[in-house]
């Protein structure tokens, strides 16, 4: 009896606290000395470390996840095969100190570069896709290199005397070098190690072509070949300059390239391509681009126009050299591989490949500027792991907020009306509690996904998703609202409520809630965490977020197997850090928040 | 005379529960994609004359009763669905029924084992900490069951596999057996449990976890009471008072929250079983809807759905057991 009593009129304090929060800010009342309850689960929830430690952890994810998005955007349908794999750091611009003020030649490769100091000396430096890269030739065997070029896995260079070497990866041809050119003695004007392709070019304006021929079909149209000045090449495409200043695709296929402006031909001095388009410079220094516009790589600054006097190209950026030395880029800047520094003044060469370039000063000093590397790596199809992770992150607490709102809207609804009414009503609604309860949760969530989910946009299917967890997660928050009603619903201030004559459902959701709310809130916390793992689970296994839409679940999808958790681990332990941090610490703060709120549960 | 009328009672009520699933299973069995009789019918829409298929089509429409109004095929589907009349894989080219006999096998070979290791873990470990409440031990198991049950399951299964698979190499990656053994008995035997130690590891972390916390919770509540006082006051040996008067007291709460976790347990291996690529239903679901295979896929479903049920009346029956006031109520 007397225990009975401690705990009501608890309750009720509990409950004046509750409405006071409610309300607003009331007066202060003479018992400003006592601590509220709310004030005294506050204060031992701080004082909780393991809850603390959680919440700090869970609010520097939340919010990275929702505020470095807008400082790292992303391009959910971009991939590039070339920078598949890649392993976080940043060292792929860090130019070896032997070669600054040394520079002979420079090449960007794919997630790796080389250099070439002048006393012929080869450098390698950044992230390397093959471990056959590492095998340079010894000075011995090559003699003084002078120029070198980085392709997407393999390097080519030259030595004085003519001679081509290739290292690096040697699938499809590309270690059978044409014999003219292994014996040396031809002067080689240009090489380019290109995606799984090698070219060379002499003075006398013969080229070669070794490697792969099912990406990169070369033909060499009639006149052409003995008459080439220089060339370039993309990943789909290689085009020549001839010694009469006019532009041929060496190919027999139309496309965006071959759509070459009729006004240049004849007075075209320099060439370059990027993936969708194609520069020339002509001899009044002006630049003339075609192609498609992807990533505004068509647009040339105005001022520039004139005063050009040679061009490079990475995959979707130009940058060109003026008559004066200075360096100018244009193009897709999402690595920065846009922004010439200030400091790119009377520059001698420029390299610009892929996502980077080098600049090489009349001084042989080096200017870089472009993609450093990548924080966590890139997965399978090139894309950047951090940022995916960001955008993950914000898909996965979307779609496990959403659903527990969801749940805990029909849980209240339920359990409230269920306990208040009592008899029939409770008995059905309770019966329809226990229905939803058996049924086998994670195999209903997949069919029903795929099955209802085959015929719908991606956003309408993630909303189902949504809905699924939502509608099948109440059955737990039902029951117990409707406990915590059944104790409410006898106490005082609910008898005087009705005797006030206020309707049953403003005493439901006007009375008696505000007094379980912490309980609602503790539950709902912990089921926060469960639709996160429920919605990982599924994207896991392909059922839940589909691609190209990140969650963390789905980023692990490719990282099943054994040669992707040993070779890539960057691949499974980013994502994977992610979500557990995130589920502990979630769990974390709903226990704290229990013990913190129910001192019964405190003595545990 | 009382436990058989409340298990009587529970029976009736979890087959009228088990009617009410089944119209929502022949639902979506309704909506799912493709005309059942075009599958049925095969290629025969290529080879025959329009006409002739028509009447063929008519034919086979009205002999699976396709005809008649839904209530009806409602009916004849469930009868069907109880006979082991589960229809033709699309996928295997065989019926239902004499596929789905070693995957089920499988399958629960793989959760008993789990839920066998994690009582083994769970329960001692769940009481020695309700015990020694407070002290390094049971705080440090806290720690480490919260770790336990809040990370997914797909995680700890990539982490086992980088760590005694690919690290050391000391348990395969997946399977059942060993490709190409040929072996019987003993060697059998073992090579199987030699593969199944990475997805019972797996499956039992998140399953310790949770239940040592539930056990001790409920240890705790119990260890409060009067009459574990008047059993310490009787001197009583102190096991005694732990295992004879506290825990069978505990195993009330300790038996609802285990049978939703095995129900769970079970739809939870459908995520380790794509992992480790075991042969049981799980797989076996998933591949039937990639395939667009559905009469595996609502087999497959229909199991889920009785293993759940059949939880249901475990549960009943183990409070029955452990609950003496189950029995004198009636």
């Amino acid at each position: 009896m007397r225990n009975q009593k401690k705990k009501a009129t608890r309750r009720s304090t509990a409950s004046m606290a509750a409405q006071r929060m409610m309300v607003g800010s009331l007066p202060q009342e003479e018992d400003e000395v006592l601590q509220s309850p709310m004030q005294m689960a506050l204060h031992s929830f701080v004082r909780d470390k393991i809850a603390m430690a959680g919440v700090i952890l869970f609010t520097v994810i939340f919010l990275c996840c929702v505020i470095l998005p807008y400082f790292f955007p992303i391009d959910l349908y971009y991939q590039d095969v070339t920078q598949a794999n890649v392993a976080p750091g940043f060292g792929m611009l860090s130019v070896p100190s032997g070669l600054q003020g040394n520079a002979q030649d420079m090449s960007v490769g794919s997630s790796f570069s080389v250099g070439l100091d002048k006393d012929g000396n080869v450098y390698e430096w950044g992230t390397f896709p093959n471990e056959k890269l590492k095998n340079i030739p010894s000075a011995s065997e090559t003699g003084k290199l002078v120029q070198i070029s980085a392709g997407l896995d393999h390097v080519v260079a030259v030595n004085e005397d003519g001679q081509v070497f290739t290292w690096g990866n040697d699938r499809m041809g590309l270690s059978s070098i044409p014999m003219e050119l292994r014996t040396g003695g031809n002067n080689i004007k240009q090489i380019l190690a290109g995606y799984q392709i090698s070219l060379a070019l002499t003075e006398e304006g013969k080229m070669y072509n070794w490697g792969s021929e099912y990406l990169l079909r070369i033909t060499y149209p009639e006149g052409v070949q003995g008459n080439i000045d220089k060339f370039a090449a993309s990943t789909n495409i290689v085009m020549a300059l001839t010694k009469d200043g006019e532009v041929v695709p060496l190919t027999t296929k139309t496309s965006a390239y071959t759509n070459i402006p009729e006004e240049i031909q004849g007075s075209v001095i320099d060439l370059a391509i990027t993936d969708e388009s194609a520069a020339a410079v002509t001899s009044d220094g002006r630049v003339y681009t075609w192609g498609n516009n992807v990533k505004g790589s068509l647009d040339v600054p105005e001022e520039i126009q004139g005063q050009v006097a040679s061009l490079s190209a990475g995959r979707y950026h130009y940058t060109a050299i003026l008559k004066d030395g200075t360096a100018v880029s244009w193009g897709d800047n999402t690595h920065g591989q846009a922004s010439a520094p200030s400091s790119a003044t009377s520059v001698a060469s420029v390299d610009a490949g892929y996502y980077a370039n080098y600049a090489i000063q009349e001084d042989g000093n080096v200017v870089a500027w472009g993609l450093k590397g990548y924080l966590m790596g890139t997965d399978a199809f090139g894309r950047d792991l951090f940022r995916r992770i960001l955008v993950g992150g914000r898909m996965t607490m979307t779609v496990g907020a959403i659903s527990v709102i969801i749940s805990t809207i029909i849980g209240i609804i339920v359990g409230g009306v269920s306990g208040y009414k009592g008899g029939k009503v409770d008995n059905l609604l309770m019966r329809l509690t226990e229905i939803v309860s058996s049924i086998p949760f994670l195999p209903f969530c997949i069919i029903l996904s795929s099955i209802l989910g085959n015929s719908i946009s991606e956003t309408q299917r993630i909303i189902l998703i949504m809905c699924i967890l939502g509608l099948l997660s109440w059955p737990g928050i039902a029951r117990l609202v409707r406990g915590s009603v059944l104790a409410e619903r006898e106490q005082e201030f609910v008898t005087a409520a009705k005797s006030l004559g206020v309707k049953e459902t403003g005493i439901i959701f006007r009375h008696i809630l505000p007094n379980i709310i912490t309980v609602i809130i503790v539950n709902a916390t912990l089921n926060f965490a469960t639709c996160m793992l429920t919605e990982s689970s599924l994207s896991f296994i392909g059922f839940g977020v589909n691609e190209p839409n990140a969650t963390w679940g789905n980023m692990l999808t490719g990282a099943q197997n054994g040669q992707v958790i040993e070779n890539y681990w960057w691949r499974w332990v980013f994502p994977a850090l992610m979500l557990g941090i995130c589920t502990i610490s979630i769990n974390c703060i709903g226990d704290g928040l229990r013990d913190a709120i129910d001192p019964k549960s405190k003595e545990r | 005379m009382g436990k058989g009328r409340y298990l009587l009672k529970r029976f009736v009520y979890i087959v009228f529960v088990f009617f009410i699933i089944s119209i929502l299973m022949f639902a979506i069995y309704k909506s799912m994609p493709g005309d059942p009789v075009d599958i049925m019918l095969g290629n025969s829409k290529t080879t025959m004359k329009p006409d002739a298929y028509q009447a063929l089509y008519d034919k086979t429409v009205a002999s699976l009763g396709l005809d008649k109004p839904l209530p009806i095929q409602y009916l004849a589907w469930m009868g069907n669905m109880l006979t082991g009349n589960f229809g033709y894989s699309t996928q295997y080219k065989q019926e239902v029924i004499n596929i789905i006999g070693a995957p089920m096998a499988n399958t629960v070979l793989l959760n008993v084992l789990t839920m066998i290791v994690v009582f083994i873990i769970a329960i001692p470990l769940g009481i020695v900490t309700a015990v020694r409440k407070n002290g390094v031990f049971d705080k440090t198991v806290q720690v480490l069951t919260i770790v336990g049950y809040s990370l997914p399951q797909f995680i700890v299964a990539l982490l086992a596999i980088f760590l005694l698979a690919v690290k050391f190499p000391i348990f395969p990656i997946s399977g059942v057996k060993t490709a190409g053994l040929d072996a019987t008995g003993l060697s059998a035997f073992l090579d199987t449990a030699w593969h199944m130690v990475l997805p019972v590891l797996v499956m039992a972390v998140s399953g310790i976890g949770g239940i040592t916390r539930y056990v001790r919770a409920a240890m705790i509540d119990v260890l409060r009471m009067d009459y574990i006082k008047t059993a310490r006051a009787k001197g009583l040996r102190e096991k005694t008072v732990i295992y004879v008067h506290a825990f069978r007291n505990a195993l009330i709460p300790i038996v609802t929250i285990t049978t939703s976790w095995i129900i769970s347990l079970f739809g939870g291996s459908i995520v380790i079983e794509t992992v480790f690529l075991w042969p049981g239903l799980g797989k076996m679901l998933i591949d039937g809807l990639l395939q667009r295979d559905f009469a595996v896929v609502l087999s497959m479903q229909m199991f889920y759905v009785v293993l759940s049920l059949a939880g249901n009346v475990l549960m009943d029956i183990a409070y029955t057991m452990v609950d003496p006031r189950v029995r004198l109520e009636n």
